[in-house]
């Protein structure tokens, strides 16, 4: 069997997303494996593995992923957290099909799960107190506004590009019931043009949501779903993922990004190039990181994103379809479970069960993470993931 | 973004917390600034680390710097964070000095709209609230 094709995912699940919503993120994660059991009608007895990303929301527990064994009554023989903020999803998967393939455990419920915007804002500490706070940059929003700025001296910011992706998106995330609400509302070129800075040069438009929610899939070894007789499996064929790029750089060109690493890597092990991508779901907490995507993957060259944006139809239905449950920029960013929205999306693509907005011939989906945002760089963690239909 | 942040005072360093920085903030006082430099590589660093990136060793030590530097980014921010309130609309950069390493600052002394990328800018010192010198760039 090819590599990769050896494990399947075999069931998805997601809550809606709600701005301050209340709920825990406990309570958000027991929606969600409640929902995959009920969709694989396996029992929960069968999960003996969770990988589960790190919160906004709980992360003062450091027993967080024990407390969430318990909450849920799982007993795992395998249990992980993953702290690779927004790469969590993916990387989940890649984390669990190792420990499958080496016999830890046989089944992985991979959830992430975050009440970020109904909770206090949490402390990274470390070197921030010194070299960051007193100077006022505007966390993400400030660093991408930095990372903009650069671009658009290297390469020229088309503002129209931006634009187009935003109303892309905003249109998948009318399709989507489970987008949060405020966000579903038409958004046209004009209203992305019109929307005030931030942190010039980047607009509120650019930006995510914090909201809560929470997402996850199972995963198995193929042999154990077919033994189940588990019908709808998607295989992750390819995996490139890497942590602190460009951190022993101390003048590191911040318009590149990990996925210049992750993406080929991730492309080579499925054997496949950009134009054989089917659609792409790619991690989106600003509107550039989508440009620098494309450039760094290889769908287009290094400063020539909005040229590939222009002409590429991103819709659904179209040639390359971007995120098609509205992103996390449109259905809102489930804190630091945003990294599996766009995941489930990619699974429920390519299960065929996306409905209205359903891509024809679902062959693949490429799935991105980004996560973490460092000093005076591009972001930290990278991730790719290449997922097949079976 | 999450609720609005109730109203607090600009954040101040708060000194040695994750690895030993005293020095950083003893020669700002004499208006100095001092950046990490490998020994064995002779190649800079900043934000400080308890190791050198280049080499993973500690061999580190401090070196006054000429506070010469470039524009290598810059915003203008609207949107504050907690307890910059009172500065918007305030500009971040980030400055490359001419030993090869960037820093983090503000740039003052200067309109949005007449930053570019690639100016030259100089070394300036803002007295924050609590009397520390806190490194911050100018037009040169």
């Amino acid at each position: 069997m090819k590599k990769g094709h050896d494990i399947a995912v075999v069931g998805y699940a997601e809550t809606k997303i709600m701005l301050r919503g209340g709920r825990s993120a406990y309570d958000l994660a027991a929606e969600v494996m409640d929902a995959i059991l009920a969709r694989t009608g396996l029992e929960k007895k069968d999960i003996d593995g969770l990988a589960i990303g790190e919160t906004m929301s709980e992360t003062s527990n450091p027993f967080w992923g024990v407390y969430m064994c318990e909450m849920l009554g799982l007993t795992p023989s395998w249990m992980q957290v993953n702290g690779l903020g927004g790469a969590s999803g993916i990387g989940g998967i890649a984390r669990a099909a190792s420990a499958i393939r080496d016999g830890l455990c046989e089944t992985v419920l991979v959830i992430l799960s975050d009440a970020q915007s109904s909770s206090k804002p949490t402390e990274q500490g470390a070197y921030r107190h010194e070299f960051t706070y007193p100077t006022g940059l505007r966390g993400p929003v400030g660093a991408f506004g930095l990372l903009s700025q650069r671009y658009d001296h290297q390469y020229g910011l088309d503002h129209k590009a931006l634009a187009k992706l935003a109303v892309t998106q905003r249109r998948h995330a009318l399709m989507n019931p489970n987008a949060c609400d405020k966000l579903r509302v038409p958004l046209t070129e004009e209203d992305y043009l019109k929307s005030k800075f931030v942190s010039e040069p980047l607009r509120i438009l650019d930006s995510v949501m914090v909201c809560d929610g929470a997402n996850g899939v199972l995963v198995m070894s193929t042999e154990k779903a077919k033994k189940l007789g588990l019908k709808k499996m998607a295989h992750p064929v390819g995996y490139g993922e890497i942590t602190n790029f460009g951190g022993d750089d101390p003048l590191t060109d911040i318009t590149v990004s990990g996925f210049s690493v992750a993406g080929p890597k991730a492309l080579k092990q499925a054997g496949m190039a950009p134009k054989d991508v089917r659609m792409i779901q790619p991690y989106d907490d600003f509107l550039i990181a989508l440009m620098i995507v494309f450039e760094d993957i290889g769908f287009c060259p290094k400063g020539k994103a909005a040229q590939f944006i222009h002409e590429t139809d991103l819709t659904w239905k179209g040639k390359l379809p971007l995120n098609t449950s509205g992103g996390q920029i449109s259905a809102g960013q489930a804190g630091l479970a945003g990294g599996g929205t766009n995941l489930v999306e990619a699974v429920r693509q390519l299960f065929g069960e996306a409905g209205e907005r359903q891509v024809p011939d679902p062959r693949n989906a490429m799935v991105t993470g980004i996560g973490v945002i460092p000093y005076g760089r591009n972001w930290n963690v990278s991730n790719v993931m290449i997922l097949e239909a079976a | 973004m999450s609720a609005e942040p109730k109203k607090i005072p600009r954040p101040l360093p708060r000194p040695g917390v994750y690895m030993p920085t005293q020095p950083f903030w003893d020669k700002a006082k004499e208006g100095k600034l001092v950046i990490q430099f490998c020994r064995d590589t002779g190649r800079p660093q900043h934000f400080p680390r308890p190791v050198s990136v280049f080499t993973g060793r500690r061999n580190l030590e401090w070196r006054e710097v000429s506070g010469r530097g470039t524009v290598y980014s810059f915003t203008n921010t609207f949107s504050a964070w907690p307890g910059h309130e009172d500065r918007v609309p305030y500009l971040c950069a980030l400055v490359e000095l001419e030993e090869g390493v960037r820093m983090l600052c503000n740039l003052l002394n200067v309109k949005a709209e007449d930053v570019k990328i690639g100016m030259k800018v100089k070394l300036c010192w803002e007295k924050l609230p609590d009397g520390t010198n806190y490194p911050a760039f100018e037009p040169a």
